[in-house]
């Protein structure tokens, strides 16, 4: 007898799955940042239970490693908050995009989802989708299960660990998250149209890099917004 | 722990925010293709950021990076094959 409540569920579970496979070898660079994080973590005298907790609970590493390095470099509380935030506006216009993948869903769903979200999985997300695979809300869970698994434990690791450990930028691993974006930006081209907003987004936050005294993550902001409306304004071919 | 509290209270804020704005939206017209073309701006803002930073070696590398993905249509490959890069010209120059 056919059940598409059991279909649903498999469907869910294979999704899910290949999210969580196709995200590794991004899981593998988050482990060299989260050994980086545990360290800076133990350099502000947390435990490894208070490492995992901030890991699990704000998975967002940027905005971790900049609000402890503030801390550590004698800034105070509010400080390192606001710098941390700041880092973390760009998420806000991740999940803005993902209507059509939390229609429908339960709260807890949603909550999760929200929480799930980061530059990786949903940056790959929109990649495998351009190559024509169907993918949707379960891929980007298991891809953000999969880092999230990797990031609480690298850095609660990293406390005890990562003096250890050799330099990532020796072996030139700093470099893995910028070459599997630009990956990822070949796979999101769709053809003529994107020329003038991506051209906009390039030209925005390349201004703001050079001639605003603001984090650098501002400039991604600013630029994500500027391509977008330049893509809202001009004439549908 | 004030620090930990206020950036996991913050960012899922600002997560959730990000998910009331999007539905709030229209669903066609300029609005709809200003965030059906928001990915890739964002991404291409991200690559220029990190770029405009970046050494003379990462700028080759970067190159790599770009020819393997459009050669290969990869993410894992183009990873391992940048970082292969970036180090080789760091080792160069």
């Amino acid at each position: 007898m056919f059940q598409p409540g059991l279909v649903n569920a498999m469907t869910a579970r294979h999704e899910a799955a290949k999210g969580f496979c196709d995200i590794t070898p991004l899981s593998l660079g988050v482990l060299v940042y989260g050994f980086a994080f545990g360290l800076l973590a133990a350099q502000a005298q947390m435990s490894g239970i208070q490492t995992g907790l901030m890991s699990g609970l704000v998975f967002a590493g940027s905005s971790q490693i900049v609000g402890v390095e503030r801390l550590v470099a004698g800034a105070g509380a509010l400080s390192a908050l606001a710098a941390g935030l700041a880092l973390n506006v760009r998420i806000l216009l991740m999940t803005s995009s993902l209507r059509r993948e939390f229609a429908g869903r339960s709260i807890w769903q949603i909550l999760l989802g929200a929480h799930l979200t980061t530059d990786e999985n949903w940056a790959l997300m929109h990649a495998t989708r351009s190559k024509g695979h169907p993918v949707g809300y379960w891929y980007l869970m298991g891809g953000g299960l999969s880092l999230l698994v990797f990031w609480v434990a690298s850095t609660i690791l990293g406390i005890f660990f990562a003096q250890a450990l050799p330099d990532p930028r020796a072996l030139g691993i700093d470099f893995a998250f910028t070459a599997a974006f630009i990956a990822m930006l070949t796979s999101l081209w769709r053809g003529r149209p994107d020329i003038g907003p991506w051209v906009a987004s390039i030209l925005a936050s390349g201004i703001v890099v050079l001639f605003l005294p603001v984090e650098a993550s501002w400039a991604l902001v600013v630029g994500g917004l500027v391509g977008a409306l330049t893509a809202g304004a001009q004439a549908r071919e | 722990m004030l620090l930990a509290a206020g950036l996991a209270v913050g960012t899922l804020s600002l997560r959730l925010t990000g998910y009331f704005l999007g539905f709030r939206l229209p669903e066609t017209g300029a609005w709809a293709r200003a965030f059906s073309a928001l990915p890739g701006c964002l991404i291409a803002s991200l690559v220029t950021v990190i770029l405009m930073t970046a050494s003379t070696a990462e700028w080759g590398a970067a190159a790599v990076a770009l020819g393997t993905a459009l050669l290969m249509r990869s993410v894992p490959l183009s990873m391992l094959i940048g970082v292969g890069a970036v180090w080789f010209f760091r080792t160069l120059f």
